[in-house]
């Protein structure tokens, strides 16, 4: 790949050859990540370019793929792409949402960040909030799957510090057990050397990073141990350490630990982060976070390139193909105004709308509304089933471009409990057609 | 059911009540407020935050217009601690009359406002955001002001007088007794609890509510309801109120208040006291009339919008019957019903402005003394208020605070700066009278800036529960109430970047706590 460094003066661009397929993903939300680690286990040369993280710096970590689901979840996946042909997940049909899975926890697993599945049945896993909720995603980091209630009527002690704003281990006890589940709470010190009024979770994992500090913890909470059998954190045990971390707790304690996600930002999403980036870098592939794309640069119905902003001057890269993971109305991917005009910034792509004049049918009434804002179900892309963009009349618009994750229309991500599941889903098939891989 | 006797009783919490209660207490008599809500949730809480120094209504109003400027003179002096002297502009863009501000300048020598012409450059010098388009500006005393902060500092004074206050009880009927009215029947609003108060007079200062308080007694009380809605955008833009040169009009007036800047209002004519809706037009209009006199901020981050309902009251003998939204004058009405009605022990205060609302208070209570035969004059414009103790609403001093404190314990709302032990104290002031989440946001500020409680919601619910040890059920259904309301003020303005800061907080809800699952979905109920 080439970088040209300046605008050519004449209204085409002059590519100079190079060897191999370039690919650019746009976005590094976990669609864009993925879709970035396929194409260069493929041999393509990737450019990641983003104007900053996705949602997994915010989310709780986990992976929804059939939230609702009771029991083999891809099998519900399965047999609701049937009856409804115009979801993400029939587009990218039901391999590619295993493939995309299992995919992205082989990377997990490489990079250090393994995530977990109920591997026997294929079911949804039982995770409790900081609230007392539950929540029931197919796969979580380690951590936080340690979490998991199935089959689980024992006692469970839930840990909270003095001090600390973050978690409140008596109000998600007091909810647990409105539902049947027999859960404790305590609250312990901080460990020396935590500042106390603006304590960010990562501030406090970096200290649980030292076995002091955990020692520390372990020795408050030994005498609270009788009739415990599992003990639930808030996620912050360890970042650089973080395995360790968990175990060493697990060891002393003589329990499964296991973690909580937290108010944002999520560590467990911050590492993933991180530590796929160091795996990209690694292997060559470019990466840029913290750069926006300013636009797309045609010929035709091919983009071959795109134009990217930077100080100083705006840089220009060539593109075979373009995956655009840019995240929908969060992260930027799908822009909104007073009026109502809903766009995509990139390539202005037709968004699809909700009904009704200017902003009126976007939001309900109550914020926890049961069937969720209709602006987060009807507002995105459409596409086929090889995810490149639909204009009006059905037909793709851009023969190399392929957009994917919560750019695209047809799911709720607060309330379908689908999100990344899709996100993995359509990243994988968007790589797979455009570099022609056969498993699909 | 308990009872208990008092002078006065005083109907409403809102600025003018509250002036009221603090009036009757100088003067010695035994008066109690009673408020249906919490302080400031009428109009009160509902208003643009600026303190008038007369200039909107000069020319078609001068009688309001003296009573602004004198007003606002006097509550510099006695409430300096919720005004800011933010000072105030006049702008004429090429798209007003022409002859306008010549008539203006002439209305406010008459009324004795000072004001001074400056040059455009002056004027951009002074607010560099200001249009390039100016082709008259002037300088008026205009201010902003908290009104939060100012009726905590009459309801504070009142009770070192020996006033009373009772929060969260609304007045279900007035008591007559052939030709008076010698009580109050009274709701607990959070319990349903009953309770009786005896008066020698009642005042009746419910703003939009006067007519249906009025109504209890049997009494006709012809309100006209206005609502207008304003918009707090994320930064100041301006450090001077800015108002457009022009006859009133809608989007006319931008007051730096606190961290925000209020743009505002409309004026539609509606059926309800309680009619708070925002409709998408008056948030276009709005944002666009601002961007007339500072370009950009239609385009700037928009954090909630809200909407009061102004009382709007014409004597009969004004002969002006059919006037309606800005027409009607904003002046106020002291109505005495033994005079007027033949009905003794009951008076009534409505229209006027916040910034006259001690003003207000003086006229009425001095009709109260008169049906009491009480001779002590109004002493309110003498004396320097204290000042409130507990929860100044000013983020600098938290800042301050925070940064040279001792220990001053964890940061629960990072945008308003509201600590732990600054909640604990707050909800500790209610002894052993529940506490919603939207009360200590109103003590304290809570879950008022850009996120809009997106992260301090869950933070101090877990507080409140700790502090008033209660159910994890009921802290919950309190967490749910309280997202929910902070969620109706951004509703009119979800696109762009509140619309993203709204996704993430739902999604904080609904996926990192799950709190869709566990609050019953019911709406707030308030009656
Ligand atoms: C859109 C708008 C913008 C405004 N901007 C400004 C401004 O910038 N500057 C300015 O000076 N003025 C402004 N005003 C006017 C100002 O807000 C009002 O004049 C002032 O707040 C009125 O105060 P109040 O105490 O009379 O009424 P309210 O604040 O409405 O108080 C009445 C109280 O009575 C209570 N109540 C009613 N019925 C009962 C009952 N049965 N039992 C117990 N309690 C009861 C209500 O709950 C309420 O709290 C504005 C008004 C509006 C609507
Ligand atoms: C000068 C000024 C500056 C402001 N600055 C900011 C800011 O920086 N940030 C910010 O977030 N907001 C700001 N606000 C707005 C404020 O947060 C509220 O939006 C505003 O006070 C209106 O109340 P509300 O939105 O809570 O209304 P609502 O949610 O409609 O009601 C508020 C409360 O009023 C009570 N209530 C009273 N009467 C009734 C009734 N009849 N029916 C139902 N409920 C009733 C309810 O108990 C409720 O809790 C500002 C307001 C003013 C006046």
């Amino acid at each position: 790949m080439t970088d040209t460094g300046k605008t050519p003066s004449s209204g085409q661009y002059a590519f100079p050859r190079t060897q191999g397929t370039d690919v650019i993903v746009i976005g590094a939300g976990l669609a864009g990540l993925l879709a970035a680690a396929k194409a260069v286990r493929a041999g393509a040369k990737v450019r990641l370019i983003a104007q900053g993280w996705g949602q997994q710096i915010v989310t709780p970590g986990w992976i929804s793929v059939c939230d609702r689901a009771d029991d083999d979840v891809i099998a519900e996946v399965r047999g609701f792409a049937a009856l409804h042909p115009d979801h993400p997940y029939a587009l990218a049909g039901d391999d590619a949402v295993v493939r995309g899975l299992a995919s992205f926890c082989r990377l997990a697993e490489e990079i250090g960040e393994p995530y977990e599945q109920r591997t026997k049945d294929g079911h949804n896993l039982r995770l409790i909030t900081m609230l007392g909720a539950i929540q029931t995603p197919l796969a979580a980091p380690q951590g936080i799957a340690h979490g998991d209630l199935t089959g689980f009527s024992e006692s469970l002690l839930l840990v909270g510090f003095n001090g600390w704003r973050d978690f409140y281990p008596e109000m998600a006890a007091g909810n647990l057990q409105q539902q049947g589940i027999n859960a404790r709470a305590i609250r312990v010190d901080l460990p020396a050397g935590a500042r106390g009024w603006d304590l960010y979770p990562a501030e406090l994992a970096l200290l649980l990073d030292q076995v002091d500090a955990r020692n520390m913890i372990i020795h408050q909470i030994k005498p609270h141990l009788s009739g415990v059998d599992k003990i639930g954190f808030p996620a912050v045990l360890g970042m650089d350490q973080h395995l360790e971390a968990l175990s060493h707790l697990s060891e002393q304690l003589g329990r499964p630990c296991f973690e909580i996600p937290t108010l944002p930002p999520s560590l467990s999403g911050t590492r993933l982060s991180q530590k796929l980036r160091g795996w990209l870098l690694r292997r060559r592939a470019r990466v840029q976070i913290g750069h926006p794309v300013l636009r797309g640069i045609m010929q035709e119905r091919r983009c071959v390139g795109v134009e990217v902003g930077a100080l100083g001057h705006n840089n220009i890269f060539h593109a075979d193909h373009v995956i655009l993971a840019t995240g929908g109305l969060y992260n930027g991917g799908i822009q909104s105004d007073e009026t109502g005009r809903l766009w995509e910034p990139v390539f202005n792509l037709p968004v699809m709308a909700p009904p009704g004049e200017g902003r009126s049918g976007w939001y309900e009434d109550r914020l926890l509304h049961e069937q969720g804002h209709p602006i987060h179900r009807l507002v995105g892309l459409r596409v086929d089933s090889c995810m490149r963009p639909l204009d009006a009349s059905g037909a793709p618009m851009l023969e190399n471009v392929y957009a994917v994750g919560h750019l695209l229309a047809g799911f709720n991500p607060l309330t379908d409990g689908c999100a990344e599941g899709i996100a993995l889903a359509t990243a994988y098939k968007a790589i797979a057609t455009a570099l022609g891989l056969k498993k699909i | 059911m308990s009872a208990q006797s008092v002078d006065v009783l005083v109907i409403g919490g809102g600025a003018t009540g509250a002036a009221a209660v603090y009036d009757l207490a100088r003067r010695g008599l035994r008066a109690i407020l009673v408020e249906q809500h919490d302080l400031a949730t009428g109009t009160s809480g509902r208003y643009h935050g600026l303190l008038h120094s007369g200039g909107r209504y000069v020319v078609r109003d001068p009688e309001t217009a003296r009573e602004c400027i004198d007003e606002n003179t006097i509550l510099r002096r006695i409430v300096p601690f919720s005004i800011e002297d933010t000072g105030g502009l006049f702008v004429a863009t090429p798209a007003d009359p022409a002859d306008f501000p010549a008539k203006w300048v002439q209305a406010c020598a008459d009324a004795g406002i000072p004001v001074e012409a400056i040059t455009p450059a002056q004027a951009r010098a002074q607010e560099p955001a200001l249009t390039s388009q100016i082709t008259a500006v002037y300088r008026i005393p205009d201010g902003a002001c908290d009104g939060f902060d100012m009726i905590h500092g009459f309801i504070e004074a009142a009770r070192a007088f020996g006033g009373d206050v009772l929060i969260y009880h609304r007045v279900t009927g007035l008591i007559r007794e052939g030709d008076a009215v010698v009580g109050a029947h009274l709701e607990d609003t959070r319990t349903g609890e009953k309770r009786t108060i005896y008066a020698t007079c009642v005042l009746n200062a419910a703003g939009p509510w006067c007519g249906v308080v009025a109504g209890l007694a049997g009494l006709d009380v012809k309100i006209k309801f206005d609502r207008g809605a304003m918009i707090a955008m994320n930064t100041r833009w301006v450090n001077t109120v800015v108002n457009r040169l022009r006859p009133a009009s809608d989007g006319d007036i931008l007051v730096p208040v606190g961290t925000v800047c209020v743009l505002g209002t409309t004026s539609v004519i509606t059926e309800q006291p309680d009619d708070y809706r925002i409709e998408a037009w008056e948030v276009s209009k709005i944002l666009n009339d601002a961007d007339a006199v500072v370009p950009g901020i239609r385009l700037g981050r928009a954090l909630r919008a809200w909407a009061g309902v102004r009382p709007l009251y014409e004597p009969p003998e004004a002969g002006n019957g059919d006037a309606i939204g800005r027409d009607v004058k904003r002046t106020f009405s002291v109505i005495d019903h033994q005079q007027r009605d033949g009905v003794r022990g009951l008076v009534t205060v409505v229209g006027g402005k916040l910034t006259t609302c001690r003003l207000m208070a003086e006229k009425a209570v001095d009709v109260v003394c008169q049906q009491l035969s009480h001779t002590r004059p109004c002493t309110t414009a003498a004396e320097v208020l204290p000042g409130v103790k507990t929860n100044p609403h000013r983020l600098d001093h938290r800042l301050h605070h925070l940064e040279h404190g001792e220990t001053p314990g964890e940061l629960i709302c990072e945008c308003e700066m509201v600590t732990r032990p600054q909640l604990e104290k707050a909800i500790a002031a209610y002894g052993d009278q529940p506490v919603a989440l939207d009360d200590l946001r109103r003590d304290l500020r809570l879950g008022m800036g850009p996120c809009q409680a997106g992260f301090c919601a869950y933070r101090a619910a877990g507080i409140l529960q700790q502090a008033k040890k209660q159910s994890s059920a009921d802290t919950t259904r309190a967490l749910h109430d309280f997202v929910n309301e902070r969620y109706r003020g951004v509703r009119p303005l979800l696109w762009g970047h509140q619309l993203r800061q709204l996704y993430l907080d739902e999604m904080i809800y609904r996926r990192t706590l799950g709190l869709d699952q566990l609050a019953a979905p019911e709406e707030p109920s308030h009656d």
